[in-house]
């Protein structure tokens, strides 16, 4: 069979009627636009979460506070200090490569006449080696930062790029809140690259200096890295144990953020939206076959004496039932392109507000084109049939 | 060789049934001109459709080449339009979207020629009709005899022994309808079977045997040796 001489009597044929083809392809068009959106902002608002809550490093869980809640119902919030020795105690269980312990603080940096917004991690030496920090210039804090709550300061090459360029920014000394502070290293940001939208990199400081600056405790934050993936989860559970051990409480719990756990309950919302979106999209594209269906039962009827001729000519039922087909799917699958590339343009476009990106994946474009060729193929049987069954004779004398 | 036995076609409409053909004896030789003559609803069209093998006899025998084709399927049937018979109609029936050239080259699609063979081949046939020069033109910027001649070069682009026009002239001025009779003479001294219907004696003229039609029966035949 002549595939392509059948797709481009088809494409002519679209194009010949303009206007009818394009209103036709409309019900597809939003179809497939609305699927893709919807599937592009799911992905993107998974990875962005699974970015944030997770880090790259698959091999990291975080440890939580979690009060219980009071006679009224009502959580309240005291959360434990956690200190040095509690971090040794974590780090001595079996299954912990390295624990870590962080604060946080954020603040204007200074630097001349620029100013940059900042959000400061507060770390102690474990967390470099913890969190794979890499450094680009100077040097790491060392143990006399820490102990001596010394005022330095590192920054990412993000920063420094950004806010410094070509500069030397070891050893310069910038303000953040009234306050001098010294830098004494650049190291490669942790941000992924498709995340550094934000105008703001990160920096780190010695988590005693955060502790006086900020007023907070100096571990507010624990993290793991596990001696395996594998076995993460349960190394996890058992620091979350033994902190809630050595800490006493009992008004609360420590925890850990599951990546199952949260999987789960983000699968559920997002299922709730797709099925929405998904049930709206799932009625445009009905009705848009059943408009395809029945534009090419119109275009049938008109080209009655065309088909008379070319069975005339020598085509079988099948030639003409395939040629239909062809053009009902060509008409779907023109519908599914522009779609897609609507929902494209549309992504692309909320990908600069939103705070995350929406990611449009291959395999859900070839999905997507391939299932409006079906619903062109599945909605065409009809129209082909009736066409391939019109007698030569009655096709011909048609007025 | 066309040979059609006891041939008889009745149109049901309905309830009312339409005899149309009645035991029609007819043969036809390879080689041959011949004209179907007769007054308007004579079944002049309906002889040549079944000719044509595009509408089946209600009863009665046809052979081709002395093969009996009564039970053929569909598909064969249309192999055989393709293979052995090319049309020319009254209204020319051309795809209005189309170059001359893809027009002639149609029936060629259907008998799985490459593209490149089709297009040489249309050209080939368009010389032949004498419209080298309209290879690329719609058949709304052709005249009436320009149409008509595109048509008869579709119908002889698969190299059929038989070619059927069904009054071919019939919507052509004078000159023009000699010029395109004419063709039709010089493909029959090439050794094509012609078979054209009319009822205009001038055309019948052309035809070194002529059948005339009256309510269905074949009522004379008559051998011309011009
Ligand atoms: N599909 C049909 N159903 C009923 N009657 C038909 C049909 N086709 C043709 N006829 C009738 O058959 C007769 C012969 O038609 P036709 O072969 O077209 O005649 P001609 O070509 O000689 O004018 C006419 O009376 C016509 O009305
Ligand atoms: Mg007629």
């Amino acid at each position: 069979m002549n595939i392509v001489e059948n797709f481009k009597i088809a494409l002519s044929s679209i194009w010949n009627h303009k206007i009818r083809s394009f209103l036709t392809m409309l019900g597809i068009i939003i179809g497939v636009c609305a699927v893709i959106i919807i599937v592009a902002f799911g992905t993107g608002a998974k990875n962005q979460m699974t970015e944030e809550l997770f880090s790259a490093d698959k091999n990291i869980i975080e440890l939580y506070y979690e009060p219980f809640p009071d006679e009224t119902g009502e959580a309240v919030w005291t959360e434990p200090e956690l200190t040095e020795q509690d971090l040794a105690e974590i780090q001595q269980l079996p299954g912990v490569k390295v624990a870590m312990g962080t604060n946080y603080g954020w603040g204007t940096l200074t630097h001349h006449d620029r100013q940059i917004e900042m959000d400061i991690t507060g770390v102690g030496r474990e967390y470099f080696y913890g969190r794979k920090i890499t450094l680009l210039e100077g040097r790491y804090f060392t143990k006399m930062d820490i102990d001596n709550v010394n005022r330095v300061i590192m920054i990412d090459d993000f920063t420094k790029e950004k806010w410094f360029r070509d500069e030397d920014v070891v050893g310069e000394i910038v303000d953040i809140q009234g306050n001098p502070y010294k830098i004494v290293g650049v190291y490669e940001s942790t941000i992924p690259p498709e995340y550094r939208w934000s105008e703001s990199g990160e920096a780190l400081m010695p988590r005693t200096t955060v502790s006086l600056m900020y007023f907070t405790p100096e571990i507010t934050n624990m993290a793991i890295l596990g001696e395996s993936p594998e076995t993460l989860a349960e190394t996890a559970e058992l620091a979350a144990t033994r902190l809630t051990e050595i800490k006493q409480l009992d008004d609360g719990m420590f925890t850990y953020w599951s990546m199952d756990e949260w999987e789960a309950e983000f699968e559920s919302f997002y299922n709730t939206i797709t099925l929405f979106i998904g049930s709206i999209a799932g009625i445009s594209l009905l009705v848009g076959g059943i408009g395809v269906m029945n534009i090419m039962l119109v275009s049938v009827t008109e080209r009655t004496r065309e088909i008379g001729l070319r069975k005339a000519i020598g085509a079988t039922r099948m030639r003409i039932l395939v040629q239909f087909l062809i053009e009902a799917m060509t008409l779907t699958l023109l519908g599914g392109l522009i779609g897609i590339l609507i929902a494209y343009l549309i992504t692309f476009a909320a990908g600069q507000i939103l705070p995350f990106k929406p990611v449009i994946s291959p395999s859900v474009v070839v999905i997507g084109a391939s299932f409006s060729a079906l619903i062109g193929i599945v909605f065409g049987i009809l129209p082909a049939n009736k066409a391939s069954k019109l007698h030569p004779i009655d096709a011909l004398r048609y007025e | 060789m066309i040979k059609l036995i006891n041939v008889s076609k009745v149109y049901v409409n309905g309830s009312l049934k339409v005899p149309v053909l009645h035991d029609i004896n007819l043969e036809i030789d390879d080689g041959e001109f011949v004209a179907i003559m007769g007054p308007s609803g004579s079944g002049k069209s309906t002889l040549m459709n079944i000719i044509g093998f595009l509408d089946k006899p209600t009863s009665g025998t046809y052979e081709l080449n002395g093969t009996k084709i009564d039970s053929f399927h569909e598909n064969e049937l249309a192999k055989l339009r393709n293979q052995h018979v090319g049309f020319v109609f009254q209204q020319y029936f051309l795809f209005p979207r189309q170059s001359a050239l893809k027009n002639v080259a149609a029936p060629l699609v259907y008998a799985n020629v490459s593209r490149r063979k089709r297009e040489q081949k249309a050209k080939e046939m368009l010389e032949k009709v004498g419209l080298e020069d309209r290879v690329n033109h719609l058949p709304n910027e052709l005249s009436g005899g320009q149409k008509q001649r595109v048509a008869i070069a579709r119908a002889l682009v698969n190299d059929p022994e038989i070619i059927l026009a069904d009054e071919p002239t019939g919507a052509l001025d004078t000159q023009t309808g000699k010029q395109i009779m004419d063709l039709f003479k010089r493909l029959n001294t090439e050794g094509k079977t012609i078979i054209v219907v009319t009822h205009e004696a001038e055309v019948a003229k052309y035809a070194e045997r002529v059948i005339h039609l009256r309510d269905g029966k074949i009522t004379e035949e008559r051998r011309d040796t011009a």
